[in-house]
This record gives structure tokens, sequence and C-alpha cells, in this order.
């Protein structure tokens, strides 16, 4: 048996810690963002037949395995050169809007929800999804989880499973729809499409509704000027699943629009010792510490930056609402990072819509959905937009199809620095003379949870939560606030 | 990987030990919402798992309840966080009525050693066997 150390390791979870340090006066001087990140995947998968790994990336993570599933099988039609059928791309597509819809649904409702619908500086007690339920209803808590859970059962109609689906080969997918599937997914799209405009409504009147945190939105304290990168088609509009990636400057300028392929020409990823995680940068601008405008190579690939990169949305009611909100929030590139909130929706309504429009897609039944490729294998990149940004999957093989290497740039990671800068420019903005109240620390974390950062796999620890760490240092490095979620 | 991977070792042992129409067996790795979804509908479920404990010993082997498991406090900062119990309170209250009646949770501690292998270490190894027996012996009393 083949042995295959790494030291160190991190694929387990490991603690986001978050430590702020002040000066003699009580202000921030100081944050730094630290965390462990799963690495060992790329290490452990060389050697092993390249056509598996579809299956073996889609477990890196619990909570998205359709992205690295289609990441992946995006790659191995590259590395077996072959272009996968019409039907088959849009088999691929439809389960990928499906699998957009469960998860901005999920983190609008469940994560980012607590923070405005409950407030920002609630006690911590009653900010969470039970709360949120208590205060909307059991009517729409229950519709929720409906709209939810039918996403899901189209991934399992269109993937096989309604976790790791496991349809995407290179060439194709391994089975196509019947009409009677496809009459199901096309009930569930309209209903999602309706169930979307709820949640901006919703939106509009929790969140747009209050001058507070629309001023919160607005607020200095949470506007961090950077680099953006996204996925478009070849009208510049929003793309999930193919097309260029496009990257535009602070003052929201095309810097740069390149295939997926030639990622390498354009990221380079700075190494700091005192995190796991690399911090990805513009290549042609340069690495020059956590700091944010034209002349940094920090980039930051979320939903925002998406909708900051685009022309436009491809589906009528999603182009509607990023025009509204566009207008709303002034000039392009929008800085606000908890604006990123309002562009998830606008992605869950895109979604939603796109779902739709594939499922009536008179071609999406068509049988014919792979071709087997007859070419030998070697290299092959492959690219998403996952719901958290970017995804590249790279691998080389040998002419067997034997792994040889392996490169994942996963969303979270696009957003390193972004991140750290966004936790530091909130902290300085929010705590003064040494006041440090439970609410003034969860409004810190929001700037870390607009980011949605994913960075473990499936939860192993009791009681099954990623450990987040806060840490507040006076100037003597002694510390005086620690909030630890255990 | 390795003896993290215990829970599907447990559950490959099960199978065979176990060939009964009225079972199913699920390999899964998630948590939070997507684990409780995958239990709905089910009368009773057990779930196994690895998990690495404050007061760790390899190998012991642990029994819970979802009521031991503590609800999460506070909006979490990744999907990942909204954990188990968080999530199967939610479900209580949205779909009372699949909800299993009977959910246990069997752990074997490990110590995250940081190796990559595909096979156990030997307390674990053995550990997994006595897990087996003891969940044969629950089935066949439920």
């Amino acid at each position: 048996m083949k042995t295959v150390t790494i030291n160190p390791v991190t694929r387990l979870e490991g603690h986001g810690k978050i430590s702020i340090f002040l000066n003699d006066e009580g202000n921030v001087e100081n944050a730094y963002f630290q965390v462990p990140e799963l690495r060992g995947f790329e290490k452990f998968c060389e050697g092993r037949p390249v056509e598996e790994m579809p299956d073996i990336t889609s477990r890196i993570c619990g909570v998205c395995p359709e992205a690295h599933h289609t990441a992946s099988t995006k790659a191995l039609d590259a590395v077996f050169h072959v272009d996968p059928p019409p039907a088959a791309k849009k088999l691929r597509e439809l389960l990928y809007s499906a699998f957009f819809v469960a998860d901005h649904t999920t983190h609008f409702y469940v994560l980012s929800g607590p923070d405005f619908i409950i407030g920002p500086t609630a006690p911590k007690a009653e900010r969470n999804i039970l709360s949120v339920i208590s205060k909307v209803g059991l009517e729409v808590g229950s519709s929720v989880i409906k709209h939810r859970s039918d996403a899901l059962d189209v991934i399992a109609m269109i993937g096989g499973k309604r976790i790791h689906p496991s349809f995407g080969v290179p060439g194709g997918v391994s089975k196509a729809i019947t009409e009677s599937e496809r009459a199901k997914i096309e009930t569930i799209a309209e209903s999602e499409v309706e169930f979307a405009k709820f949640t901006l409504s919703i939106f509009d009147k929790i969140v747009l509704g209050n001058k507070d945190y629309v001023n919160l939105i607005l607020s200095d304290t949470y506007a961090t000027e950077t680099y953006y990168m996204g996925t478009v088609d070849d009208q510049n509009r929003v793309n999930f699943y193919d097309g260029k990636i496009r990257v535009v400057d602070p003052d929201g300028n095309e810097f740069e629009k390149y295939p997926a392929g030639d990622y390498q020409q354009h990221i380079s990823e700075h190494v700091e010792p005192y995190t796991y995680l690399k911090y990805p940068y513009l290549k042609k601008v340069g690495w020059k510490g956590l700091v944010g405008g034209k002349n940094s190579g920090v980039y930051r690939a979320t939903p925002l930056a998406r909708l900051n990169v685009a022309e436009g949305m491809a589906t009528p009611i999603a182009q509607a609402e990023y025009k509204r909100m566009c207008d709303t929030l002034g000039k392009k590139p929008i800085h606000s990072t908890l604006a990123t909130h309002w562009a998830r929706l606008v992605e869950l309504m895109y979604a939603a819509e796109r779902m739709l429009e594939l499922s009536r897609d008179p071609d999406i039944t068509n049988p014919t959905v792979r071709i087997i490729p007859t070419e030998v294998p070697d290299e092959g990149i492959g690219a998403v937009e996952a719901p958290r940004g970017t995804l590249i999957h790279h691998y080389k093989t040998d002419e067997q199809g034997m792994l040889k290497g392996v490169n994942l740039i996963v969303a979270t990671v696009n957003n390193h620095a972004a991140i750290s800068m966004s936790i530091k420019q909130a902290a300085e903005g929010l705590i003064k003379n040494g006041e440090v109240s439970d609410g003034i620390l969860n409004m810190v974390e929001m700037a870390f949870r607009a980011y949605d950062p994913c960075y473990a796999c499936a939860t192993h620890t009791l009681p099954g939560q990623m450990p987040l760490d806060l840490k507040i240092y006076n100037k003597q490095r002694i510390v005086t606030h620690n909030l630890r979620r255990p | 990987m390795g003896d993290d991977g215990v829970g599907i070792h447990v559950i490959r042992m099960l199978k065979k030990s176990l060939a009964r129409d009225d079972l199913e067996f699920k390999e899964l790795s998630v948590g939070g919402l997507k684990l409780v979804e995958e239990i709905l509908g089910y009368e009773k479920v057990f779930i196994i798992d690895s998990v690495d404990m404050d007061d760790r010993q390899i190998g012991r082997i642990r029994e819970f309840s979802p009521e031991q498991f503590k609800a999460t406090e506070q909006p979490s900062p990744s999907p990942h966080v909204l954990n188990f119990a968080t999530a199967l309170e939610l479900y209580k209250r949205l779909e009372p009525s699949k909800i299993p009646s009977t959910i246990r949770i069997f752990t074997i501690d490990i110590d995250p050693d940081f190796t990559f292998r595909e096979s156990l270490s030997p307390p674990i190894q053995k550990a997994a066997a006595n897990l087996v027996e003891i969940i044969v012996q629950r089935i066949e009393q439920v």
C-alpha cells in the first residue's frame, strides 16, 4: 500500500481566528485573520485515475460539492480534449443553477438573516435561524425549507443524489432526463422564480426599508476598494457555468479578461507564516500587502464582485433587480462589503430564472449527452463560479490518465486578503477607546460573514460547528476580550 | 481518510452483517442542515462518526441523544456552522412529522494525527469492530 504523508496537514477543520490588537488609547492598531485550509486533497489525489476527481473533490466540502463536481468535470473535458454535446452542457448548468438557488437561499435566511431580521446588536442568544423563524413566521420558514428542498430534488433528478451528485463524466453527463422529469423541474423552477421575487421583497422591506441598515451598508466601515473578479458570457453578463474571467479595477474599468485556462498568467499566491491560507493576487499588479486600491493586487471574487465585473444579467427579472441595485447604491463598482447580501439575492433571481429557461429548452431532454473521449489525456483546467467566488481545478496526468499534479484555487481563498482587510476596517470603525461589546464584535463579524466564507470539509467536531475564536489584545498584548464559539 | 473515516468503515461492516430489507445505509460527508435533511422521514436513525474530544480517549465509543448537543447561539460564519442541533431544532418546528422517533449518535474518539491513509489504525479498527457489534445488537432490539 502506498502511503502519502503530508506535513503540516490541514484537511481536518480548524479554527477561524480573528485577533484584534489595540493601542494605548484603546483603538485598533492591527487585526489579523488566520485559518487552516484543506490543501491535502491536492496531494493525495496524485497517482489516482483522473476520472475519479469529480467524486473525490465533491467531498472537499459538505456545503458546495456541486461546485467542485462541476469544475472537476469541466477539467476532465479539457484533460481528455473532448467537447460535450449541447444537452450535456445544459444539464450541467441546470443542476448548477438549482445548486445556486439552494445555496443562496440558505445563506440569506439562515446565516445573514439573523443580522438584519433580528438585528446586528441583538443579544447573541437570539441571533439565530430559530429566532428568525419566530419573527417571520412558520409559514415563511416552511417556504424557505420547501424551496431549498425542491432545488435539492432537482439536483437529485439530474445528478443522481441530493448530496454529492455523481453524473459528470469527461465528454458529458452519465444520463439524460426524461420528459416527465423535465416537467417536474419546470414546475419547481416556476415556484423558485416566485420565491426569489418574494425573497427580494423581504430584503426590500426589512433591510432597504430601514434607514439605519442602509446607512450601515453604505458606511465607510464596510467599504473596501479592491479589484473584482468573476465569470462573464460573451456580452459581459454574469454566468455561473462558463465564460471568460473578467477583472475590473477599483474604478470599474476592465483590467483583464481571459479564459480560465490561462489563470496562471494572471494569478499568483502570496504566503504568510501565520496562516495556512495563501493570498492570491493579480500578477500584473503585484502583492503590496493587505491594502486596497489600484496599486494593490488584492481582488475579490464574490456575488458582489460578479455583479461589479458584469455589465448586466442574462435574465429579465434579475437584470431589472441588478439595475435597481446599481441605481440605488450609486456608481459601479460597488465597494460596500455588506451589499454582497443584496448581490446574492440578485443572483438568486438569476439562478431561478435560468433554471426555468433551461427546463423549457427543447434540447434539454435530448438523449445525446456524452461524447466518448478518444484523445490521450494530459492536462486540463476547469472553472466555474462557486457561490463564494471563482473556483478553478487544474489537473496534469500521464498518458494513462493517472494524476501527476493537482492544483485547486477554491472560491474563498480568492477573498482571503479582502476578508482580512474588511475585518480590520470594521474593527477600526467600530472599536473606539477600548469599548467592546458583544454587539460590536458581532458587527465586526458581519464584515467576515458577508463573504459567506467556507473553509473546512464536513464537520466532525462536537458539537459540530467550525470554531471561531475572536480575541482582543491591549497594548501589553494581554487578552481583554475573548469571544469563542466552541 | 484514516481514522477520521471510521464512520464509513463501520457502515460498510454493518452492511455485511445486516442484510435486511428494512434497513438503509448511507455514507455521508456532510453536517448541519444537509445531515438533518438526509434523515427526515425515517423512523429510526443511527449516526456514526469520529470525534476529537477535549478529554480524548482513543477508541472510546460513546452514544449521544440529540438533546445532548447544543444549539448554535448566534449566527454562524458559514453554512458549516449551522450545527446539527440547530438544524434539527429548525426542522422540528417546520416539519415535525418528518423527524425520526429515534435518533442516536454513536462516536469513536480518534486522534486526528494528520496522516493520510485509507485504512484505520489498530485501536480504531478494534473500536470499529466493537461498535459494529453494539449497533447490530441495538438494531435487533428495535
